[in-house]
């Protein structure tokens, strides 16, 4: 089977999901004889010859007209796209702070706010298809390894549905929400970390976004038990789902 | 006049560019960009909590994501008044060092072994087994697993809050560490020969700016309340903002430091140099940035040693946290990052909310040193081939972390391209 040809791509965002992935230092040698990076900076110098793609892994959010071309350019290539992270799925930690991107910009660089078009950052999936997300703030490096897998056998991984409360009942943890009154975002939140957090005793951020159906007013409503006041509530519960205020 | 430009800059963390201007075929100028997507770190903390401020500010930059964490926790607590407790300091520091660890093992074997070994990545090299990369990936992991046992998390670290740190890494997780770090100390020394070899670079100017680090006692410092500059200055933390001088540029999305006449320089060279450990032999130039690095990597992992022995010692209940009560307050706390002097400062209002954010990073600090340093190797170079390979050689030497560098800006109503200076900034709008 000939390689995976594959390029990785970064917006707006922290590298930590591309170094999520080069974390998963013992199985690096066997996805360098599976994969071709086409295109990969924080690792490779070689220079973009185009064509065709089997895969494009995109990290972090639009901000820019320059990021959009390129954005819809990498879609035309790659047979399958997928949105890696928060920032790529949501806007993410980027999407923080809604004020009106041109007075901030303003305030930033005065008169020359002109000069550096940007508008506030956006998830890919507002422009393009996206084939999938792996969500996280960053993904674990397992599932990343676990995508080169799926797709190497011609489909894609299948991702949990339900919340971190169901992974981190299966292992046994004291809950932090109820048994400890802590703001654990554990309800509402998409698995696929083994309740990692919690596990440490230490709330759930909900980095990984919304799980489908959650409880909204519900979790608002726990929180408010365990003491936080209604704006940090928002603020917590939008920090990574691109509602934060 | 001609330009080469190097677009993108590769095996270094972020977007960058660099322009090399050519007249009569000679390198006249250069101007050194860096343009990532706007982050707009500092804007978004405002009117926050504090108790936000760690895990927002650590996604900043996925490499230096701990020492981000500890850094804005620090000058929250001084803004707070609050003392850590002493075994939270032990974790935090090693949650640093885990930092520090990977991040060297990262730049030296991922990013510049392709070029001592003249191949285009770290995956061919994993892929063909080649020795060193091996062992590379290996002490990358050891740094990895540090900040996970210290942190909770490899990137974004959870365990550290305003006030100290949520729990206590288990005792089989520290006595395996510990384990590790002892067969380390033996096999380490054996794979950073060909980064401190001379010969493995090209040749190479003096590396040019004035040092600038967290003073120490010429050991592995990572914070202090002083600034110690190679002109013999110290300078109190406090009066980093009349020191820099950041001011807005207009051809790079971040602050630069320090102008032409006022280079700086700072990162393992930097501090090696400033600790007096000149006693050892390194590559010329900004190489020895390299080589600074690895001479850290041996120090790094003698004192996660001595730390996991003092974490043993503290009673199985010793206090991690202190209850934190919302207040006013002014903080300022400078780390050494894997890059370099880092920088985090806040303002609080009365309800513990950030008035004033001003986070400074090593790579806009050595912004104008990149510029000035690839004039001086690259004086009297004429092939552009060369220039070319060179540029992206020298400037990956500095290690930049470009992430970090465009958290970015704020300055009211700052003039863009006027290069004044800023002083005395007071107010974030």
């Amino acid at each position: 089977m000939p390689p995976l040809r594959f390029g990785y791509a970064r917006f707006a965002s922290c590298s930590g999901c591309q170094l999520a992935l080069l974390n998963s230092e013992d199985a690096l040698p066997q996805l360098a004889r599976r994969l071709e990076p086409v295109f990969f900076g924080l690792i490779n110098s070689a220079t973009d010859p185009g064509g065709a793609l089997d895969l494009v892994l995109v990290e972090g959010s639009i901000s820019r007209p320059e990021d959009l071309t390129e954005l819809l350019a990498l879609r035309r290539r790659a047979r399958v796209l997928v949105a890696v992270g928060a920032c790529a799925l949501t806007g993410g930690i980027n999407a923080l702070g809604r004020t009106d991107r041109f007075t901030l910009c303003r305030k930033v660089y005065g008169e020359g706010a002109e000069a550096r078009p940007t508008f506030p950052p956006q998830p890919l999936e507002r422009f393009v298809p996206v084939d999938l997300g792996l969500p996280g703030c960053p993904p674990e490096t397992a599932e990343l390894v676990a995508l080169f897998g799926a797709l190497e056998r011609g489909g894609l991984p299948l991702l949990p549905d339900y919340p971190v409360c169901m992974e981190c009942r299966q292992r046994e943890n004291l809950c932090l929400l109820i048994e400890r009154r802590q703001p654990c975002l554990g309800p509402i939140t998409l698995a696929g970390c083994e309740a990692r957090c919690p596990s440490f005793g230490v709330i759930c951020e909900g980095c990984r976004g919304l799980v489908p159906e959650a409880n909204r007013a519900e979790a608002f409503r726990l929180l408010l038990d365990a003491g936080l006041g209604e704006r940090e509530i928002r603020s917590r519960m939008g920090r990574f789902i691109g509602e934060g205020a | 006049m001609k330009v080469l430009t190097l677009e993108p800059l590769t095996r270094v963390e972020g977007h960058g560019r660099v322009d090399l201007i050519l007249q009569h075929g000679e390198l006249h100028d250069v101007r050194v960009s860096l343009n990532e997507p706007l982050r707009l770190f500092e804007g978004l903390l405002l009117g926050r909590s504090f108790a936000e401020v760690p895990a927002l500010v650590c996604r900043i930059c996925s490499i230096c994501t701990a020492v981000h964490r500890v850094a804005s926790a620090r000058a929250l607590e001084q803004a707070l008044g609050v003392t850590v407790p002493p075994a939270a300091e032990v974790v935090r520091e090693l949650l640093v060092l885990g930092g520090h660890l990977a991040s060297h093992a990262l730049h030296l074997f991922c990013l510049v072994l392709p070029d001592l070994a003249g191949t285009p990545d770290i995956l061919t090299l994993a892929r063909d087994g080649h020795p060193l990369a091996v062992a590379g990936l290996e002490l990358k992991r050891l740094g990895n697993r540090i900040q996970e046992v210290a942190g909770g998390r490899i990137i974004h670290p959870i365990n550290v809050e305003v006030g100290g740190i949520l729990y206590r890494p288990s005792p089989q997780a520290t006595a395996e560490l510990a384990g590790s770090l002892a067969r380390w100390q033996e096999t380490l020394p054996g794979l950073l020969d060909s980064f401190l070899d001379p010969g493995s670079y090209p040749s190479a100017a003096p590396a040019v700016g004035t040092r600038l680090a967290v003073a120490g006692d010429g050991k592995l410092v990572l914070g202090g309340d002083f600034l110690s500059l190679s002109d013999g200055r110290r300078i109190p933390v406090s009066d980093y903002r009349e020191l820099l001088g950041e001011r807005v540029v207009s051809h790079s999305q971040a602050k630069q430091s320090g102008s032409r006449q006022q280079v700086w320089l700072t990162g393992a060279l930097a501090r090696h140099e400033l600790a007096g450990r000149d006693s050892v032999r390194l590559p010329p130039g900004i190489y020895g940035n390299n080589g600074a690095q690895a001479r850290e990597l041996s120090l790094t992992l003698a004192r996660c040693s001595s730390l996991l022995e003092e974490l043993g010692r503290f009673p199985g209940d010793a206090p991690l946290l202190v209850p934190v009560k919302p207040d006013g307050g002014m903080g300022t706390a400078a780390m050494e990052a894997p890059r370099g002097l880092l920088i985090h400062h806040y303002v609080l209002d009365e309800f513990g909310r950030v008035a004033i954010a001003d986070i400074v990073t090593p790579t806009a600090v050595n912004q104008v040193a990149m510029e000035l340093q690839l004039l001086e190797d690259l004086r009297g170079v004429i092939d552009e081939e060369e220039l070319r390979r060179r540029a992206a050689w020298i400037i990956r030497a500095f290690d930049p972390c470009i992430s970090c560098a465009v958290h970015i800006i704020k300055g009211p109503g700052d003039p863009v391209c006027s290069g004044r200076i800023l002083k005395g900034r007071s107010s974030a709008d």
